[in-house]
């Protein structure tokens, strides 16, 4: 019990202070857009070729090539900035990436547009939200939403809280392709769940089905079965995600606070 | 065809023709002198896509394996059980059964393993090239739940969604009081298809894929899937890439176990023990995004080597971690290990005999914890672990004690690897040869690694086109849910729990 508690003291307080920081230099984050014209125009079309995700679209345009990146679909596997000649894909280490729209998620070099600089103030859970984690086959995604609730990124200072049922949930957040025999499962979790309630999908497998698109297993994402109202990208998600997707739906200031940095 | 054309040749392994009636005979006798079931699968063989059984048969002795071909009677689907002989093939001939529609004769215990009433009637996917489910088909019958009769007997039904952050699975519990008579595990609600996928996508890209399988896996399963690959098209990766995986296959166990073990302390309800583990197992995750750019190791190991080298600076500042998290470990464990409190609920909890985990071909720690001494990185002399002093921790008490035991050891034992591979770093080295566009035509190539939960197998056939034909996986969980259900009998209900912690399974694994 000594020896425990002497453990504990020594081992100081490991929460992150910084908020959202930036991913180290060496971790490979999400590729990102710069408004520069693509190489489509010379016939490149090397980023589409080494995406297995089937993620992007290349087109030549009167101004240049364009470029379009789902990041629903992107695994984040680092092909498409390794291979661009152009300089229009890039890394983007910001962690400040989820969205409240599918189609936000499309990244697009023509018109950046800008992320609303404020929240509609309409979210019930402002001050804490409570979350049932479902889990379809993506266990990497479940981890990561496990460690955003560890001391370091210590989801409950937010006062995030992961629940037992549905029935104490505010929130479902769901990993993984969302495939046949989960279909039921999942429709019943959200049922038991009173209003309002919401549903944050979580790394590429929950948002579009991921690599699992097009299977048998009917694997389409979260928002074929229930409405979805937050997407976070990755593949899995890093905790700095979740936390901004889960931010995101309560609202709270931090979600929005460095947007710029991403959409320069 | 051009007489002076060059045809692409054959690669890999030479299947051996086994004829249905002497199957049982020569699989019996091979496991009685000490080799193992890889795995027991099927697939369409040419032409007219007859079905044969497929049996990987594993000798650990020498290093060596065999893959045999069973061809079936078209007219017949089905084949007599070998699991009166072999229960290791019970789980293998169910999921046999779902996925091509044919029927092991005489099995004891015969249900579907995978696909459930989600699924239609009479659908089996990988029977045909392109499967196509039908529609307003009747459900598959529901999976029987085995009773258990007697006065006060009741049945507790958990799943498929749970109370934690972890993955789907119907636990059917029958209980005397507050003790578990039985325990029913069904699985396969994660199912998505994978194994026929893998044979639809282009197969550069298919690694991708294969690390999706057990996405807490993906350093293993990319390194099986590169191993498969590199034996199909006879190409050997640089020795400086085989150091790379291995430590990236280290630093996956690491994280993984420290993980676990605070998962332990999270299910004794010892949350101090969570957190200093949960802190210490992000530090090894570091590890891994600093070596691959991803914490969870994605898309680094690759057919051909890996990636990317690592800079000397880089390989310094990893070896001054890997020294720190193994000094912090040393810090933390007695606070777990010397524990009373959590040595009581630990001790005797979940045993699993020795002889039955043999039996059951469980495998990884939880089969070392059952006195099981069979550890891929040994038994296969690989790469770069042969030149290592090395030794697999085992136990014979079987309990979750045992499981816990075993992982402290491996957490320490992948430690020193970690820093022996990072030692054999050094400037400008290739970690990656150039790979053909095409694979071999009519061959078969197989992956064998030692993941964190154990023996890890991909066994990848082409046709005559080089296009792969069938993909088979067999995850470590397959072999070791039947461990788990055989630790819960005579358990408290409140202590499984704990007892599915320290076997820690792979639910998405199992599914494919």
């Amino acid at each position: 019990m000594l020896q425990t508690l002497i453990q504990l003291l020594s081992a100081g307080n490991a929460t992150q202070r910084a908020m959202f920081p930036a991913l180290p230099a060496y971790s490979r984050g999400l590729p990102g857009l710069t408004d520069t014209a693509c190489a489509a125009n010379q016939g490149c079309s090397a980023c589409v070729q080494a995406c297995p995700a089937e993620a992007i679209q290349v087109s030549p345009g009167p101004a240049g090539g364009q470029v379009s990146i789902d990041l629903g679909r992107c695994i984040a596997c680092n092909g498409c900035p390794a291979v661009c000649p152009a300089g229009t894909i890039v890394e983007d280490r910001s962690t400040r990436v989820a969205v409240r729209r599918r189609e936000e998620l499309i990244l697009t070099n023509k018109a950046v547009t800008q992320r609303p600089a404020q929240l509609p103030h309409t979210s019930p859970f402002r001050r804490s939200i409570h979350l049932r984690e479902v889990s379809t086959g993506d266990s990497a995604s479940d981890l990561e939403i496990a460690a955003s609730n560890n001391p370091v990124f210590d989801a409950s200072r937010f006062g995030i809280h992961f629940v037992a049922s549905p029935r104490f949930a505010d929130a479902l957040i769901v990993t993984g392709p969302v495939a046949r025999a989960m279909h039921e499962p999942l429709r019943r979790c959200y049922e038991a769940m009173a209003d309002p309630r919401l549903v944050i999908a979580a790394g590429a497998s929950a948002i579009s089905g991921g690599l699992h698109r097009g299977s048998y297993a009917e694997a389409k994402g979260v928002n074929a079965i229930l409405p979805t109202a937050i997407y976070v990208p990755g593949h899995p998600p890093h905790p700095w995600y979740v936390l901004h997707g889960i931010l995101l739906a309560m609202e709270h200031p931090l979600a929005i606070e460095a947007a710029p940095a991403r959409l320069r | 065809m051009n007489s002076g054309e060059i045809l692409p040749q054959p690669a890999g392994i030479e299947p051996v023709l086994v004829p249905l009636d002497s199957l049982q005979e020569r699989l019996t006798m091979l496991l009685r002198q000490g080799s193992r079931l890889g795995l027991l699968t099927a697939r369409r063989i040419p032409p007219g896509d007859d079905l044969a059984l497929v049996t990987l048969v594993l000798h650990p002795a020498n290093a060596g394996m065999h893959v045999w071909e069973t061809p079936l009677h078209s007219a017949k689907s089905a084949f007599p059980s070998l699991t009166p002989h072999v229960p290791q093939a019970h789980w293998f001939e169910r999921a046999v059964s779902d996925f091509f529609g044919i029927l092991p004769e005489g099995h004891p215990r015969f249900k579907s393993v995978i696909l459930h009433e989600a699924w239609p009637e009479g659908f089996y996917p990988l029977r045909d090239a392109h499967p196509v489910v039908p529609e307003n088909a009747p459900a598959r019958r529901s999976s029987k739940f085995l009773t258990v009769q007697g006065e006060g007997v009741y049945e507790i039904a958990v799943g498929p969604i749970h109370a934690g952050i972890i993955e789907p699975g119907h636990f059917r519990f029958s209980c005397l009081g507050e003790v578990i008579q039985n325990l029913e595990i069904r699985l396969g609600y994660q199912h998505r298809g994978i194994e026929q996928q893998l044979t639809e996508v282009p197969w550069q890209h298919a690694r991708f894929l294969a690390e999706a399988i057990s996405s807490d896996s993906s350093a293993a399963n990319a390194w099986a899937h590169a191993m498969a690959v590199e034996q199909l098209l006879a190409i050997t990766p640089p020795a400086a890439a085989q150091n790379l995986r291995a430590l990236s296959l280290e630093i996956e166990r690491t994280a993984s176990h420290i993980g676990d073990l605070g998962g332990i302390c999270s299910d004794i309800g010892f949350t101090a023990g969570a957190a200093l583990f949960g802190c210490l197992r992000g530090r090894a995750l570091g590890l891994g995004e600093q070596l691959t750019g991803a914490r969870l190791q994605t898309a680094y190991i690759l057919p051909g080597g890996v990636a990317h080298a690592i800079s000397l600076q880089a390989r310094d500042q990893m070896a001054a971690s890997v020294r720190s998290i193994a000094k912090e470990f040393e810090r933390i464990v007695p606070i777990l290990m010397e524990n009373p409190g959590a040595l009581e609920r630990m001790e005797g909890v979940g045993k699993v005999r020795p002889s039955l985990a043999r039996d059951f071909g469980m495998v990884g720690p939880a089969g070392r914890a059952s006195g099981v001494d069979y550890d891929v990185r040994n038994a296969f002399l690989q790469e770069p672990y042969a030149w290592l002093p090395w030794e697999a921790a085992v136990e014979e008490e079987g309990d979750v004690l045992a499981r816990v035991r075993i992982r402290v050891q491996e957490t320490r034992a992948s430690l020193q690897l970690a820093d022996a591979f990072l030692k054999r770093v050094s400037n400008e080295e290739t970690v990656r040869v150039p790979v053909p566009d095409k694979l071999p035509p009519r061959s078969i190539g197989a992956g064998i690694i030692e993941a964190w939960r154990g023996e890890l197998i991909h066994l990848v056939f082409t046709d005559e086109n080089g296009s792969i034909s069938r993909y088979a996986v067999k995850d470590p969980s397959f072999n070791n849910w039947t461990g788990l259900a055989i630790a819960a009998r005579g358990q408290l209900v409140a202590d499984f729990p704990l007892c599915n912690k320290s076997f820690s399974l792979s639910y998405s694994g199992n599914d494919l």
